[in-house]
């Protein structure tokens, strides 16, 4: 079952450590958007496969925006 | 009040996989800052003589000393890096903390007569100050352990007079006797001038039969009248005088056991005098923990040491402070005060040690859509908002309804600011929150555990802003200035910025001046800054946070000075609705 990864906040993405087809584990740190002075990590919300990355290093992102999908 | 209290909601998880595994660097760098606090630490210790030859004279280490004193594994020490006017000994000269001894809280000091014989140093005592403070405001009794040689005379100006000089440790017994606080001395070695004043003023006296206490000694009893220089032969007069009084010193157990009476007791070995200090705390009134207990005690949820995990060293990042004081709160249990309201700021009550004791601390992250909800821009936890001000206020306020020591956690980067911040009224709120917790008149204690920032240091129970701050403790990841120094590079440089650059002007200079003013925030408020300052009155290890609110909750309910009868408390029944 794939699952979304959407940005909690918006801001901007400033850590990316998905690659499509590398394998990611539950609550490892998948990328870190910075607003407001903060970094704030995103964490995997599931072990799995990195199947789609829609955004890049340096993106500015809205909150509840699609980032990335990852596949069980 | 069990239902409330035996069994609380849980707070917190089990640290998984994917955080451990991307949270090991930031534990090595946890522990490598620690590592370097430490070294500072043992540098102390091991100031002056060494142990070898102070047990040569037949004397023990001041650390010997309150080892022997204490209960196994209760020091706490506090103020060890303390070394405000930067001293060439690298220390106050005395050693201070909290302890159980005879299984009762003290406040227990000790002169370190490895170095200069106890001797009165610059900044003494400013740390003296605060260890009377320490025991009026927990009620405790102080221990002395005094061994004080009087002033280093070729420093005298930087100590002796002024209001916060080094004679007002003794006005500031008397003021703890006024409020019916017990001094115990032990008195140890040769205390003359200063050190007789630091012998007689506790209220019961114990010597070993070596010590003594006198208004001047020897030194200054072989002076001569001033001729305004000296000489070969008024050198060779002093030495025949000296070695008079060598032999024999004023103010010796015989003097003022026998005759005078001020000493209550002698002792023939140095451990029989700290053996009568323990018979008379086990004679103290305190109460029995179980009075005030509302839970049986226990740990907390999780491992303590997951906060080197948790609590990230890189100052931007954000975490999640409930899995924080998960870690530190029996059983991991809590019920927290209006949770959703004023989202940036966690108050809750929990247990320690059995004991009730309400928290307070900074949520960190995004804080959702909405709120503020009098700005037009995103809340972030560290910052205080209208909300989370009022709640504080209401929650702080009911604390002191209910006379529940407060533990607050900061790691705040300051109030809000701007026109949108001002309407909504941040400047009366937080000035509010001073008044409030002065109103309250109970015990605190605060932990800055990462960011200690502007006037939210203060308002936070911060030590600057209130009486009722018992002692505040730093990490290895804690930092407190004004603002970021970059912050401050921008305040202080940007118009000047405007106006070279207008003036055709290159930039290079004033850039480089930005550069270094950061820089020095940047020194000038890390750990080790903060300790030997005074902004923290200790810098302790993750692993031995929890001793610390152990120590604080077991002191504060000893001897409390006012009591909420616990089935009258009224906090447990606003949670609960």
């Amino acid at each position: 079952m794939p699952e979304e990864i959407l940005a909690p906040l918006a801001g901007k993405i400033i850590q990316l450590n998905l690659e499509i087809g590398k394998a990611v584990e539950e609550d490892e740190e998948i990328l870190v958007i910075e607003a407001m002075k903060m970094e704030t990590p995103v964490f995997a919300p599931l072990s799995g496969t990195v199947k789609e990355v829609m955004v890049d290093e340096g993106d500015e992102v809205e909150e509840d925006q699609l980032l990335a999908v990852i596949d069980e | 009040m069990r239902p409330y209290f035996e069994k609380m909601a849980p707070l917190g998880h089990a640290l998984k996989p994917g955080q451990l595994k991307q949270t090991a660097n930031n534990q090595a760098v946890f522990e490598t800052a620690e590592a370097e606090i430490k070294a500072d630490v043992e540098r102390v210790r091991q100031a002056g003589f060494s142990t070898e030859k102070i047990n040569a004279r037949g004397q023990m280490t001041v650390w010997q000393r309150l080892d022997y004193l204490v209960d196994p594994d209760t020091w706490c020490p506090l103020h060890t890096l303390y070394n405000p006017a930067a001293n060439d000994e690298g220390t106050t000269n005395v050693i201070d903390g909290l302890a159980r001894i005879s299984d009762r809280w003290a406040v227990v000091i000790g002169f370190d007569n490895k170095v200069m014989a106890g001797a009165w140093l610059a900044g003494q005592s400013e740390n003296i100050l605060r260890v009377t403070d320490l025991a009026k405001r927990l009620n405790l009794p102080l221990i002395w352990l005094v061994n004080c040689s009087g002033a280093k005379l070729p420093e005298q100006e930087k100590f002796y007079a002024n209001r916060r000089g080094a004679g007002a440790p003794f006005f500031r017994h008397a003021e703890l006797a006024q409020a019916g606080i017990p001094v115990l001395a032990g008195i140890y070695g040769t205390n003359p001038a200063g050190g007789g004043y630091q012998g007689i003023s506790p209220t019961v006296l114990f010597a070993h039969k070596n010590g003594n206490i006198a208004v001047g000694g020897a030194g200054i009893v072989s002076g001569m009248a001033p001729k305004g220089h000296f000489d070969l032969e008024m050198a060779e007069g002093l030495i025949k005088k000296a070695k008079a009084f060598k032999t024999k010193p004023p103010g010796s157990v015989k003097t003022h056991y026998d005759e005078t009476g001020f000493f209550r007791y002698v002792f023939e070995e140095e451990k029989d005098v700290l053996d009568g200090l323990k018979a008379y705390m086990a004679d103290l009134p305190a109460y029995h923990p179980r009075f005030f207990r509302v839970a049986e005690p226990c740990d907390p949820a999780f491992p303590v040491e997951d906060i080197y995990r948790l609590l990230p060293m890189a100052p931007k990042r954000v975490y999640a402070f409930e899995e924080v004081l998960a870690r530190l709160v029996d059983g991991g249990e809590h019920m927290e005060f209006r949770p959703g309201y004023g989202p940036e700021v966690y108050t809750g009550l929990c247990k320690i040690d059995g004991f009730p004791v309400a928290c307070i601390g900074n949520r960190q992250g995004y804080l959702g859509k909405g709120y503020p909800e009098y700005a037009d821009y995103p809340g972030f936890g560290g910052k205080l908002y209208r909300q989370g001000l009022i709640k504080m206020n209401e929650f702080v306020t009911l604390c002191g309804r209910d006379r529940m020591p407060i533990v607050w956690f900061q790691d705040t980067t300051g109030i809000d600011v701007g026109d949108a911040a001002e309407k909504a009224e941040l400047l009366g709120l937080g000035q509010s929150l001073i008044y409030s917790i002065q109103q309250t008149d109970v015990p605190m204690m605060l932990v800055v555990l990462r960011k200690g920032t502007a006037a939210a240091h203060y308002v936070m129970g911060g030590p600057t802003a209130n009486r009722h701050n018992a002692f505040t403790l730093g990490t290895a990841a804690s930092e407190i200035y004004v603002m970021h120094g970059e912050t401050a590079a921008v305040a202080t440089y940007a118009r000047r910025l405007v106006k070279e650059k207008d003036a055709g002007r290159a930039l290079d200079e004033v850039v480089d001046r930005m550069n270094a003013l950061a820089d020095d925030y940047h020194d000038k408020s890390r750990p080790l800054f903060c300790a030997h300052n005074g902004l923290v009155d200790e810098i302790v290890a993750i692993r031995d946070l929890r001793r610390y609110l152990e120590a604080f909750a077991g002191s504060a309910y000893q001897n409390p000075t006012s009591i909420c009868p616990q089935h009258q408390m009224i906090l447990p029944r606003i949670v609960r609705g």
